[in-house]
C-alpha cells in the first residue's frame, strides 16, 4: 500500500451462498482523487462499499486508511461518511433532528449543521419532516449528514440515481468542492456519463472482476482508437461510418447528390468500452 | 456514554412523533383510569384494576416497542448509517434498552397516582416494574434481531406480550391458567402488583427469564448482529 492509497484491496472474494459475488477484486484508490466503481446493476458495487465501511466479511485483504476492514472501528468511522443506497434517514424527525444526532455522534458543533446544509442546498428546511422531503432532498440530506464531520473519504453509493437533471448537477459541483477540500470520494455509478465527468480512475466492475482500471479518458482511447460518424440520409436511412480518410468520399458524395440530413461525430465512451471489455451494456 | 446518550434524546423524539409507540405506552395506564373512575362507586376498584393492568403494562408495552424500533431501525436502514457513524451495536441496544425502561416506567408512574399508596408499596411497585419491564424488553430484542422488518416482528411480538400480559388475568378465572401463570414472570409480579411482597419464588421465575433471555440475546446478537 503506498503511502497516498486510502483504500487498497487485494484478490478480495466473497460468496453468498452457491454465488460468488466478487472473485478476487483488486485496485487501490488515492488521497484526493474520486475513484468510481462502474459496473451494470448486481455487479458487485454495493457489496464492495459494504465491505470497505466493514459491514459484511470477505476473502482476500480489504484495507481502508491502512486499516483492515474487518477490525474498522470508531477511529476510522469518524474519518469516513457514505451516502448508501437506502438514505437511512429518520423520517419522523426533521431535518436538523437528524444532523443533530451525527453531531452529537461524531461530537461536532451544532453550528456545522446549518453548514452542511447550506452546502447541500438545503438551507431553510431544518424544521422540515424527513418524510415530507423529495427524493432528491433526502438524497442531498444523507449527503450533508455524510460530510457533517467533514470526513477524508466519501463513500456515495448511486448518489444521483432517480434524481432529476438539475439536482445531480448540483450533486456533482458538491463533490468537486470536496476533492478542493481534499477529500477522497469512492464512488458507485452506472452512469458512464457521471463517471467519465467526475472520476479521476474509474473501475470497470464486471461479473465479480476488474476488467479494467485507469483514467475514464486514457480507457477511452485505448479501447475507441476512432470515433464513428452517424449519418442520416434525406430518405431516413441511417448509417454508422468509421471517423477516416477512406469514408471522406462516401460522405461527400451524399453532400453533392444533397442526400445528407445530418451528420454527427460518436465519441468514444466509457459504455462503448464496457462492451468491448465484457460483451455487455454498461447501464443494463 | 455520550452515544448513548444522544440516541436517547433521538428516540425519545422519534417516539413523540410515533403515534402507535405512544398508544401502546399510555394504553393500559388510561384503560385503567377510565374503569377505576367508571366503577368508582364500587369499593376498592383500584385494588382490582391496577394490578391487572400494570401486569399488562410491564409485560406487553416495553416488547412491542422494543421490537418495534429495533426492527424499524433495520428495515430502514437507519440502524446501518448509526453504526457506520462509529456506533456500536452494544450501545445501540443499551440506548434501546434504557429508553425502553424509562418510557414504561414514567408512563407505569400513572397507577401509583391512581389510589392511594404507601411508600414501601410503591417502592415494590417500581422494582417489579422494572424487573418486568426488563424482562419484556429483552424478549422484544431478541424478536427485533431475528426479524426482518417491522411486520413480521408484530407478528410476533404481539401474540407473545399478549400471551405474558393477559395469562395472570385468565388464571383468575381457571385454575390450570392460574397453575401456569405462575411460572411466568408477569404472573409472579402480578402478585407484588397486588400488594404482596417480593418472594425468593417471585425473585426465582423473574431472574430465570432475564437470564434465560440474555442468554438468548447474546445468542442471536453473535449469530445476526443487527443485520
Amino acid at each position: 500500500m503506498t503511502d497516498s492509497s486510502v483504500i487498497r484491496l487485494r484478490e478480495v472474494t466473497r460468496s453468498f451462498g452457491e454465488k460468488q459475488v466478487l472473485k478476487g477484486v483488486s485496485f487501490e484508490v488515492s488521497k484526493g482523487e474520486i475513484f468510481g466503481l462502474l459496473g451494470p446493476s448486481g455487479a458487485g458495487k454495493t457489496t464492495i462499499i459494504n465491505i470497505l465501511t466493514g459491514q459484511l466479511s470477505c476473502g482476500g485483504s480489504a484495507e481502508i486508511f491502512g486499516v483492515s476492514c474487518g477490525k474498522i472501528g470508531r477511529e476510522v468511522y469518524r474519518r469516513t461518511g457514505a451516502v448508501l443506497d437506502n438514505c437511512g434517514l429518520y423520517d419522523r424527525l426533521s431535518c436538523a433532528d437528524n444532523l443533530r444526532l451525527h453531531a452529537r455522534i461524531h461530537h461536532v458543533s451544532f453550528s456545522r449543521i446549518q453548514e452542511a446544509l447550506t452546502q447541500v442546498g438545503l438551507e431553510g428546511c431544518e424544521g422540515k419532516k424527513v418524510k415530507a422531503l423529495s427524493k432528491g432532498m433526502r438524497q442531498r440530506l444523507a449527503l450533508a449528514r455524510a460530510i457533517l464531520h467533514s470526513p477524508e473519504l466519501l463513500f456515495l453509493d448511486e448518489p444521483t440515481s432517480g434524481l432529476d437533471p438539475a439536482t445531480a448537477a448540483e450533486i456533482h459541483a458538491l463533490m468537486n468542492s470536496l476533492r478542493k477540500s481534499g477529500a477522497t470520494i469512492f464512488l458507485t455509478t452506472h452512469n458512464m456519463d457521471e463517471a467519465y465527468r467526475m472520476c479521476d480512475r474509474i473501475a470497470l466492475l464486471s461479473e465479480g472482476d476488474i476488467a479494467e482500471c485507469g483514467e475514464p479518458a486514457e480507457l477511452c482511447r485505448k479501447y475507441c482508437s476512432n470515433s464513428e460518424l452517424s449519418i442520416v440520409t434525406t430518405d431516413e436511412h441511417k448509417l454508422s461510418l468509421e471517423n477516416a480518410p477512406e469514408n471522406a468520399e462516401a460522405i461527400a458524395g451524399l453532400i453533392r447528390e444533397g442526400k445528407l440530413k445530418s451528420i454527427h461525430s460518436s465519441e468514444p465512451d466509457l459504455g462503448t468500452v464496457f462492451l468491448r471489455l465484457t460483451g455487455k451494456e454498461l447501464d443494463k | 456514554m455520550k452515544t448513548i446518550c444522544a440516541l436517547l434524546i433521538k428516540q425519545c423524539k422519534d417516539s413523540l412523533h410515533n403515534l402507535p409507540s405512544l398508544m401502546i405506552l399510555i394504553i393500559y395506564p388510561v384503560v385503567a383510569f377510565i374503569m377505576i373512575t367508571a366503577m368508582q362507586d364500587e369499593e376498592n376498584m383500584g385494588d382490582i384494576f391496577i394490578p391487572m393492568f400494570a401486569a399488562m403494562h410491564c409485560s406487553f408495552a416495553p416488547l412491542v416497542i422494543s421490537s418495534n424500533i429495533l426492527s424499524e431501525e433495520k428495515e430502514k436502514g437507519t440502524l446501518r448509517s448509526l453504526v457506520m457513524a462509529g456506533v456500536s451495536r452494544i450501545q445501540y441496544l443499551l440506548s434501546l434498552f434504557w429508553f425502553v425502561l424509562i418510557a414504561v416506567m414514567l408512563t407505569a408512574s400513572a397507577f401509583l397516582l391512581m389510589k392511594p399508596v404507601t411508600a414501601s408499596y410503591a417502592g415494590n411497585f417500581a422494582c417489579a416494574m422494572l424487573l418486568g419491564s426488563a424482562v419484556s424488553a429483552v424478549i422484544g430484542m431478541c424478536i427485533g434481531l431475528h426479524s426482518k422488518n417491522v411486520t413480521a416482528a408484530n407478528g410476533i411480538a404481539v401474540p407473545v406480550g399478549l400471551v405474558f400480559a393477559l395469562l395472570p388475568m385468565l388464571g383468575q378465572f381457571n385454575s390450570s391458567l392460574s397453575k401456569a401463570a405462575e411460572f411466568t414472570y408477569s404472573g409472579q409480579l402480578r402478585t407484588v402488583f397486588e400488594g404482596g411482597c417480593f418472594t425468593a419464588q417471585t425473585w426465582l421465575v423473574s431472574v430465570a427469564y432475564l437470564a434465560a433471555l440474555s442468554f438468548l440475546l447474546v445468542i442471536l446478537f453473535r449469530r445476526k448482529g443487527l443485520e
